[in-house]
């Protein structure tokens, strides 16, 4: 029997109708006072050995939680392989960052840029104990973790700064943009005309037929939900010829070893896709003209792994404002500068 | 006088949209009778509802099973789908040009219950943008692919004349 996904029936996720709540771990239930920890320390500098760059950094709210950078860059300056990915509807992704199946869950994932070493984007490794005695001292955290773990022996801890991040990010949920309340909000009026035959051109697989991967009510690859199955199949990772894939950055097959999972690389959501420049894996791609320009040519690149979804096709100059404008319609302007996702920390401490 | 040519203007533009055309359904091909079916039709004859999950959204469709249809166009169905109409096949066209076939067999509930339904409506409200005013919900079919969504045409293809 096919595992489903837990339930956390008790916290007020605030949804609109009909959109399905995100699975939570048994093991990190959620309630309002942990989300309310996880958003200090999701913002926490102090978590990096140098004090300049907190999770916030890399995640930018104003930019849907990315950073407008082509490649990620630690607080010591190293640069990562990879654009930071957004958070938006995080808590709905089986399997994290661009191409690792092995990352399954938030609370696993937060740990690679505190502790990873190559390269070093928090630089917490060996640091560990003299972080979470910073937070000890703290006044604003010795209210704040009872609060989020209460009957618990012992408090900050690393499980437990995980834990409140990864609840913190479960809550950054991205449903309320104009094409929502368009497409099942029941206001016909919520988007343009333009965006209107863009969208036509956007599910359409005889055009542009984005959809085919950025599908369902999140475009992305597959999700996963409250109830439902938990997923076990690789789906939702596509080789789109974006570059020759040379080691070390060659997508799944990092992890599978399996020669036709070269250059597969997660098909993320294009909800907020507007704000999240540049684009594909590599940072390659800076503007949205330029991603359908790779698109209508079939990829850049020819790989003998490259999806056979992708086809060449033609787009006039109208066709093309029409799809950047639907594109432009899945902008959650709201989420991008809601105070309960901003940081807490006043300016000048943080 | 300009206010006059920009009031006639309007009055001309609003005349025309009300003289476009309601959308329609063609059933063309090996039929013994054609039909164009706009949802004024479909509303008079017998309902359906197919109920569906996608990624943890529910939608309730409602429109006309398909064999509905094309028992309406002389489609033969039962006892009657036998010999060479076996060999024939809907051709479902959409407006941008997607196309998907069903066989004769498949859609008749003699042969399997498959439960195809020709949707208008979604969770009570017409079928708009993307959908298109009509589209197939084939509910048994694991992938969408031939759900067609922005359905303009059915046609009967006969193989075997």
């Amino acid at each position: 029997m096919a595992a489903r996904l837990m339930t956390c029936a008790d916290f007020d996720w605030n949804l609109p109708q009909g959109f399905p709540r995100p699975p939570v771990p048994a093991g990190n239930p959620m309630s309002a006072a942990k989300v309310e920890l996880g958003r200090y320390l999701f913002y926490e500098k102090r978590i990096s050995v140098n004090g300049k760059q907190s999770c916030g950094s890399c995640h930018r709210q104003e930019l849907a939680f990315t950073d407008g950078r082509g490649r990620a860059q630690g607080t010591t300056g190293e640069q990562h392989l990879r654009s930071s990915m957004s958070l938006m509807n995080v808590a709905y992704v089986p399997f994290l960052t661009w191409a690792n199946p092995a990352l399954t869950s938030l609370e696993q994932q937060a740990l690679v840029p505190m502790l990873g070493q190559t390269p070093i984007e928090l630089g917490l490794k060996g640091r560990e104990k003299e972080f979470l005695r910073a937070l000890r001292a703290d006044p604003i955290y010795q209210r704040l973790f009872p609060r989020a773990f209460p009957g618990e022996s012992a408090f900050y801890t690393l499980d437990q700064v995980t834990k409140a991040i990864a609840a913190f990010e479960r809550t950054i949920v991205s449903m309320r943009s104009p094409y929502d309340r368009y497409r099942w909000g029941g206001d016909p009026s919520a988007i343009s005309e333009s965006a209107k035959r863009g969208e036509l051109i956007f599910f359409s697989s005889e055009r542009a037929g984005c959809f085919q991967c950025h599908a369902g009510w999140n475009f992305s690859g597959t999700i996963q939900f409250e109830g439902g199955k938990k997923t076990g199949a690789l789906a939702g990772f596509f080789n789109t010829g974006v570059s020759t894939y040379e080691a070390p950055n060659r997508g799944l097959y990092e992890y599978t070893q399996r020669p036709e999972d070269i250059g597969k690389f997660r098909a993320p959501s294009l909800r907020n896709i507007a704000v999240t420049a540049p684009y594909m894996h590599d940072g390659s791609l800076a503007t949205l003209e330029q991603v359908i320009d790779h698109y209508a040519a079939g990829g850049r690149i020819e790989h003998t792994n490259k999806s056979r979804i992708l086809h060449p096709f033609t787009l006039s100059a109208d066709d093309k404002r029409d799809l950047i404008e639907f594109l432009r319609s899945l902008t959650d302007q709201a989420l991008l500068h809601d105070s309960r996702w901003s940081n807490p920390w006043p300016q000048a401490t943080r | 006088m300009y206010k006059r040519r920009l009031l006639l203007g309007m009055l001309a533009a609003s005349l025309l949209r009300g003289q476009e055309p309601q959308p329609a359904i063609q059933v063309t091909g090996a039929v013994k009778q054609a039909l164009t079916l706009t949802a004024d039709d479909l509303a008079r004859m017998p309902r359906a509802t197919v109920r569906t999950s996608n990624n943890g959204m529910e939608t309730v469709y409602e429109g006309v099973w398909l064999h509905q249809v094309l028992k309406k166009a002389g489609v033969p169905q039962g006892s009657e789908l036998r010999g060479k109409a076996l060999a024939s096949y809907v051709l479902a066209e959409a407006q941008d040009g997607y196309q998907v076939v069903f066989s004769l067999a498949e859609l008749d509930p003699a042969f399997i219950d498959n439960e195809i339904l020709l949707a208008d409506t979604a969770n009570g409200k017409p079928l708009f943008g993307a959908q298109g005013r009509f589209r197939l919900v084939a509910p048994k079919d694991k992938p969408g692919a031939r759900s067609v969504r922005m359905l303009t045409k059915l046609e009967v293809v006969q193989v075997r004349k």
